[in-house]
């Protein structure tokens, strides 16, 4: 099989990561919930994840590291962590559902910037107009899970700080292949899941806090047990309830397989198969592919569309044919919105280090056969 | 058999932190959960140093922004007295 669908899970893994699953699953029990051995090891390797997350991610202490089941959990933790009745919440238009279902739920308004896909001076032109209104809190997407468009979140960082509105990033097609920063951004919160970009397991999520923040979950941390709210201290505030130490395991050994990869080759790696496809399909008749011009402004993600053919009927026929992608809205109807492709829908083709200039090219070749053979 | 020190930490996080700069720092330290009358607010857990090398372990603590609110001596049976930091 052809796996060309990472930006929803990454699915070839580093070899350590279901060993690592495996072992903890008979080898572990849950950190702080006792002084024995399966209890210490747990410990010990929940602490090394911190650990190798916080060297990752540019975050002071390892307390700041905290586990959760999936970027959309952390990211409901950062919203109910920032955002108030009445508050006005400004977007980059390229949010997944994940930051704008929570938004929809609350009592806010939520304004996006506009800015034509793919133009990052555009987008922090109109981002500093936006940000001379009222604005309480920011929400960026780093990359965008559809076209992956790589957003100048580094720039729109130090705008945020030096007006002193709160930031949280949506790092979930980002973390492991771009540089992402809580303390050089001076986030309030930067939230990734395990199971992309960083190879753990599904199941696995961090948020990088940059301050407590409100609890949505309270219960059991194995501290300040007499005392009936929930810690003021992280990473126990977060993390009520037993770990996903199995997860965690896991994910310590993809974030240590990007650490030695180095996200920069990994995300040239990517980059370079995204511009082989983009080129590709771009000579096949009737598909309209959304590459960048620059293409340094696009991460290993890539949404083509065809005239003719339902965008599901396409990824059903790739399918069919050995070849894992995703067609639809990917969740994120705010960026369908921004490129005019709400309507349509695309369909998504997404990289990991593990792809290969040979699958680039059968891809194509099989996407060229089924058009050509619809059209009889 | 000689005492150990006890340097209490909030949470299991925290106690892995100190931990790990004494260790850094070749001051043997391993962690245990505290004992009850230690505990303050209820479970903690705490980093185990011996006693010829807690003035070490305290002042290594203190340059890594990580001072201690509590230390404790432990004798043999378990039992705790605090001692001020």
């Amino acid at each position: 099989m052809i796996y060309l669908d990472s930006g929803a899970t990454t699915l070839q893994k580093p070899a350590a990561v279901p060993r690592a699953t495996a072992r903890a699953m008979t080898r572990m029990a849950s950190p702080g919930r006792g002084g024995h051995r399966p209890a210490a090891l747990a410990a010990e390797t929940v602490y090394r994840c911190r650990e190798e997350a916080a060297a990752l991610f540019d975050v002071p202490s390892p307390e700041q590291v905290v586990f959760t089941s999936s970027a959309t959990h952390g990211l409901n933790i950062a919203l109910a962590s920032l955002v108030k009745p009445g508050d006005t919440i400004l977007l980059s238009g390229y949010e997944h559902n994940a930051v704008t279902r929570p938004l929809a739920a609350a009592d806010v308004t939520v304004r996006t910037v506009r800015a034509p896909l793919f133009d990052a001076e555009a987008f922090l032109d109109a981002f500093d107009r936006a940000l001379a209104g009222k604005v309480d809190c920011v929400v960026l997407t780093h990359v965008s899970n559809v076209f992956g468009f790589i957003l100048p979140v580094e720039e729109a960082s130090h705008r945020c700080a030096a007006l002193g509105v709160p930031l949280i990033v949506d790092a979930s097609q980002s973390a492991g292949c771009l540089p992402v920063r809580l303390d050089g951004w001076k986030a309030a919160f930067v939230a990734m899941p395990g199971h992309k970009g960083l190879y753990g397991p599904q199941g696995t999520g961090i948020l990088l806090c940059g301050r407590p923040g409100e609890c949505i979950l309270r219960g059991g941390t194995g501290s300040a047990s007499r005392r009936q709210e929930m810690p003021e201290f992280l990473p126990d505030r977060q993390e009520a309830g037993t770990h996903n130490v199995c997860g965690i395991a896991g994910l310590l050994e993809g974030l240590r397989f990007v650490r030695r990869s180095g996200p920069e080759e990994i995300l040239a790696h990517e980059q370079a198969l995204c511009r082989r496809l983009a080129r590709g399909l771009e000579a096949v008749p009737g598909l309209q592919v959304f590459a960048a011009d620059r293409p340094e402004r696009q991460s290993g993600v890539l949404s083509v569309r065809h005239e003719r053919m339902d965008c599901e009927t396409l990824g059903a026929e790739l399918a069919r044919r050995d070849i894992a992608v995703r067609a639809g809205l990917h969740c994120a109807p705010y960026a369908h919105a921004v490129a005019g492709t709400l309507e349509t829908g695309t369909v998504r083709l997404s990289f990991s280090a593990f792809n290969t200039p040979e699958e680039v090219d059968r891809t194509v070749r099989t996407a060229a056969q089924i058009l050509r053979e619809t059209q009889g | 058999m000689l005492p150990n020190y006890l340097i209490i930490c909030r949470s299991l996080t925290y106690a892995q932190r100190t931990a790990s700069v004494l260790e850094r720092a070749g001051i043997r330290a391993p962690i245990q959960r505290a004992p009850k009358q230690a505990a303050g607010d209820g479970c903690t857990h705490a980093v185990r140093v011996a006693e010829h090398q807690l003035a070490a372990a305290l002042a290594v603590l203190n340059r890594a922004e990580l001072s201690p609110t509590r230390v404790f001596m432990q004798d043999g049976w378990g039992g705790v007295e605090e001692v001020t930091p």
